[in-house]
């Protein structure tokens, strides 16, 4: 087959899928079929060499364009969308409002699958757009108040960041002959740009709203949880990753930019660690995952600010390998969320077990993904303080998903003898099995270090010891009683919220200003005034 | 008395009595229904208008087959003693996007009033036909005028029309409104009026082309062009003139508002464009385009904040369209031209062009569908829509793509038309028109949100239709919004069409 035709296919196909649930029989069937949607993006990432393109002709004008990290992004997403279907499709029940939550769910797939392999700016930022908005339908789909103020407080962070990167992406675009120019094209001119710092603010910015790195990460805390559980595994899997892979696509890793690197680093350190500190304190499964995934982002700042620091190109491979292993292990542990809370007697014990291997794997258990993605990523870093801050950071994931254990074993006690459908084991399974096995036949191309390197005693010890650390630090965390919940969900936006009343007042203001300005004799006198004005200002010149 | 250069300006060109037709075709329909017994209205108005659609084909027809300009003279009399009719290329564009609207304006009256057959041939349909069609030959007379009193009787012609259209139901509220509306726009023409006796006493003609030779400043052009460019800013409802327009476009009749929001508005602005770009002296133009920027974008924050407080449907569009209109007004200096580059080769002026055409489609997308939600609801209250998307898809569709056009998010013309703004208000180094451009979109996107958050929402007393709507008169609103999403797809660049008939470009034609 064709391969461009098949890059074609990855984003055509969920795209016509969306399109035919015009039809009321299509859209009945809609959620049936969800798992299909991304197997074109799969077979594409499997088989389409590295640097094959296609492009679309006009008026669409799109050029998709396969790289290393995009194909290893996009395999691993397009799993995860798959699986996370089937799942959804048992999952939902089958009220009529779940046709809706396929589309939603489709049009969110396209865009976040898209944006893997997309090569040209402007259709960049419309499959952006297309990921962030169609996002909220997932999240506000149960329509409970919980829901609906996760879904508006993560619209207007989502449309700030919008606004920030249509700047950012008309600034790099503007000296550029071509309307729509390729972004490797603008990437390279952006080292010499007179708006270098400007645009590179932008951008950081937008992304990091999009990934949630502290403080803009409070939006994630709130909507992660509130989706239907097979919409947070792909949310906290795939969807943040749309910043990723933007910071990969828009930042000049070839020729380095010292200053931002740093930048990069010091964020994504800090926001490594709120997550792992206000993740202790939650007592609700889905939000403490959720935290999880606000730390891991911080560490994948971290190496894509050490690679632009360094000037080190081959880090966006690395970066893309620690962001599969978060995808599928973060999305299988959604999904666990889900196969717990409909298991009990006899089945916990394994299903348990399994999800403490998977919930392990982030704190870098020996022989899991998570370890290889640490020991990957290990030599980057090299030897000094950011090595131990990472180990350190490895550590607290440990102890921020052994709580998410004790919290997963308490909820599910009271549970009846019973057994998650197979509908749903299965998907999980996969998931599960592909954390492992991607992470691993990857490894030796990515690290380009052997497997059997993996099992040396020094390597084990590696990611040993913060485990170690990590689980001694439960032992202690257990005795301070009054931790689990005294911080609210979402942190500081309830600080955020109080200024609300400032807001209030001042269109409340604006509206009072135009009761003003709409009277006869208000109005009358401006007219006047602008005549005078015009008048005076024309004639001067 | 300046002498003026010969009067070879105005060559007539074969196609010119398209534009003679486009203008008087409506008036004969106008005409037909005082002639003929009121039941034939409704067919005379639609035999009208498919006669006007077709007019308006032909005429951007003409202009990509000759490149060049359409013009006629009136009587075969030269101006400064005759008049003249042109259309330019955006000339043509207005023409094609006011016949585009009310040809959709016209299904979806049609369509509604034909679901009470009792009073389908009332006083309120019958008057609705005849002045619709006044309106639509208003607006062709003011898109290719050449003679600004001429322009002028245009503009008396558009707003008589307008202004019994606002208050076609005959409530108490929305005749008081249509009088403020009223008394305004005569104010406005007043000073409209004021500047062209000035400029005939100080040049001795009124024709837009001669005048762009004056190019010499002085205290009697930069009067009357004060004048004369409030006067149109009070009928354009310019922030702060805009006392009269969110009642008179929130309570007129749906067809009647959608007609009103998204074009009757754009004559004045199109006025004031050509009046800024062909007759002020550069200097002069540019100050001028200072203001109406700075005018312009306190519209945008201003209204878009307002938009954001109504609690009526209706009158939260009537907002956005006073915000909308602002982004008309700061084109002016992203479009400063100099030697090398014309105003019309920038990107801006397309990008302008690109936001007037996309928020015409947009907006009317947006009252029809609004209409249809009000007649479904009996009331247009935003806090009591709760899950109206259920029970009106299709106009809950239209609403969030006309929606998705106005607060430019790809793909629709809107988002084209403020990248291209905001491009060339990068490029030109306008930080704050850059900020002000994307503020604007963030605060549309916030009142457009609120409505679609209720149509998305499931209330615990589902929401129940008080009358049947049928779906062809939802169809309406969906394709006109799902016109303004696909003006997403023109390239990211300078637009040959629109600079047609503009000196020195007239190879460029369009793609």
């Amino acid at each position: 087959m064709n391969s461009g035709l098949l890059l074609a296919a990855s984003v055509l196909f969920p795209l016509a899928m969306a399109a035919c649930c015009i039809f009321g029989r299509f859209r009945a069937r809609a959620l049936s079929l969800l798992v299909v949607a991304p197997l074109p993006a799969l077979l594409a990432a499997l088989l389409v060499a590295d640097g094959t393109s296609a492009f679309f002709p006009p008026p669409f004008r799109m050029s998709l364009v396969l790289d290393r990290p995009g194909a290893i992004l996009l395999g691993g997403a397009a799993l995860l969308w798959s699986a996370a279907g089937a799942f959804a499709s048992s999952y939902m029940g089958r009220e009529p409002a779940v046709a809706r939550f396929a589309v939603w769910w489709l049009l969110t797939l396209t865009g976040s699958l898209g944006l893997f392999i997309v090569g040209d700016v402007a259709n960049f930022y419309l499959l952006f757009t297309l990921a962030s908005l169609a996002a909220y339908g997932l999240i506000v789909h149960e329509q409970t108040a919980r829901a609906h103020r996760a879904g508006v407080i993560y619209v207007v962070l989502a449309l700030l960041a919008e606004a920030l990167l249509l700047l950012a992406f008309v600034m790099l675009a503007a000296g550029h002959p071509e309307a729509n120019p390729a972004i490797r094209d603008v990437v390279a001119s952006l080292p010499s740009s007179p708006m270098r710092d400007g645009i590179v603010v932008l951008l950081i910015l937008g992304f990091a709203l999009k990934m949630g790195l502290v403080p803009l990460h409070v939006w994630l805390p709130l909507a992660h949880p509130a989706a239907p559980m097979p919409a947070s595994a792909v949310l906290s899997g795939v969807v943040v990753k749309a910043g990723v892979i933007g910071l990969i696509r828009f930042l000049p890793f070839e020729a380095g930019l010292p200053f931002w690197g740093s930048v990069l680093i010091a964020v994504g350190i800090v926001t490594a660690y709120y997550g792992l500190i206000i993740g202790v304190t939650q007592t609700r499964a889905k939000t403490i995952l959720a935290y999880s995934t606000v730390s891991q982002i911080g560490l994948l700042a971290v190496l894509l600010g050490v690679g632009l620091d360094n000037a080190d190109a081959g880090a966006t491979s690395l970066v893309a390998y620690y962001a599969v292993h978060h995808t599928l292990v973060k999305g299988a542990l959604f999904l666990a969320v889900g196969i717990l809370a409909a298991t009990g007697g006899a089945r916990l014990r394994p299903v348990l077990l399994l999800t403490g291997l998977l919930a392990l794997s982030l704190g870098g258990m020996p022989l899991t993904s998570g370890a290889l993605a640490k020991l990957a990523t290990k030599p980057m870093l090299g030897y000094g303080y950011l090595s131990h801050a990472m180990a350190l950071a490895g550590a607290g994931s440990t102890l921020l998903m052994l709580h998410f254990l004790s919290i997963m074993a308490r909820d599910a006690r009271e549970n009846s003898p019973s057994s998650a459908p197979p509908e749903q084991l299965i998907p999980w399974l996969v998931v599960a099995a592909a954390s492992l096995v991607i992470p691993w036949s990857l490894y030796p191309a990515i690290a380009g270090e052997s497997i059997a390197s993996l099992l040396q005693p020094d390597a084990l010890w590696k990611v040993i010891w913060p485990m170690l650390l990590g689980a001694l630090a439960m032992l202690l965390l257990r005795r301070i009683t009054r931790l689990p919940g005294s911080i609210p969900e979402g942190d500081i936006v309830v600080l955020a919220e109080a200024g609300t009343s400032v807001i209030h007042r001042l269109t409340a203001g604006i509206q009072q200003a135009d009761a003003l300005l709409r009277r006869w004799s208000v109005a009358g006198l401006s007219l006047i005034v602008v005549a005078v004005l015009l008048g005076a200002l024309m004639f001067r010149a | 008395m300046t002498p003026l250069a010969p009067a070879s300006l105005h060559l007539a060109t074969p196609g010119g009595y398209l534009l003679v037709l486009a203008v008087t075709l409506p008036v004969l329909g106008v005409l037909a229904m005082l002639v003929l017994a009121p039941r034939h209205a409704r067919q005379v108005a639609l035999v009208t208008v498919a006669a006007g659609l077709v007019t308006a084909i032909a005429i951007v027809a003409e202009l990509i087959r000759t490149g060049t300009a359409l013009t006629y003279i009136v009587g075969g009399w030269q101006p400064p003693l005759g008049i003249a009719l042109r259309a330019d290329g955006l000339s043509a564009t207005m023409i094609a996007m006011t016949a585009a609207v009310i040809t959709a304006t016209c299904l979806f009256a049609r369509d509604l009033y034909a679901r009470t057959p009792k009073t389908q041939d009332g006083r309120a349909p019958t008057t609705f036909w005849g002045l619709l069609l006044g309106t639509w030959s208003g607006l062709n007379a003011v898109f290719v005028g050449e003679d600004l009193f001429n322009l002028y009787v245009a503009l008396e012609l558009l707003t008589f029309a307008a202004v019994p259209l606002a208050c076609l139901d005959g409530r108490a509220e929305t005749v008081a409104a249509a009088l403020r509306y009223l008394m305004f726009a005569l104010l406005g023409s007043l000073l409209y009026l004021l500047g062209t006796g000035l400029i005939y006493g100080s040049y001795g003609t009124l024709d837009i082309q001669m005048l762009s030779r004056v190019s010499e400043g002085g205290p009697a052009i930069s009067v009357a062009l004060a004048l004369m460019i409030v006067g149109l800013l009070a009928k354009a409802a310019l922030f702060p003139l805009h006392l009269w327009l969110p009642p008179a476009h929130a309570g007129a009749p749906a067809a009647a508002s959608a007609v009103l929001s998204a074009l009757v508005i754009k004559a004045p602005v199109f006025l004031i464009l050509r009046l800024v770009l062909d007759i002020a002296p550069p200097q002069a133009a540019m100050l001028a385009g200072q203001i109406l920027a700075v005018l312009g974008a306190s519209s945008i924050l201003f209204c878009s904040v307002m938009a954001l407080r109504q609690a009526r449907l209706k009158l939260m569009i009537a907002y956005s369209t006073v915000a909308q209109i602002g982004y008309l007004f700061i084109v002016f200096p992203l479009a400063a031209g100099n030697e090398a580059q014309p105003p019309w080769e920038t990107i801006a002026w397309t990008g302008g062009a690109l936001q007037l055409v996309s928020h015409a489609l947009a907006k009317a997308a947006m009252f029809l569908a609004a209409g249809v939600i009000a007649e479904a609801f009996g009331h247009d209250r935003i806090a009591d829509l709760g899950g109206f998307g259920r029970v009106l898809p299709i106009s809950a569709a239209a609403f969030g793509l006309a929606g998705l056009s106005l607060m430019g998010i790809p793909p629709s013309g809107g988002f084209i038309a403020k990248c291209l703004l905001l491009t060339a208000a990068v490029l030109n180094g306008h930080p704050w028109l850059a900020a002000t451009i994307l503020a604007g979109g963030l605060l549309a996107a916030g009142y457009v949100f609120r409505v679609v958050d209720r149509a998305l929402a499931t209330p615990t007393i589902a929401l129940v239709a008080q009358k049947p709507i049928p779906h062809r008169l939802e169809l309406v609103a969906l394709v006109l919004a799902l016109a303004a999403v696909l003006l997403g797809f023109v390239p990211l660049e300078p637009f040959g069409f629109l600079q047609l008939g503009r000196s020195g470009a007239t190879t460029a034609v369009a793609p």
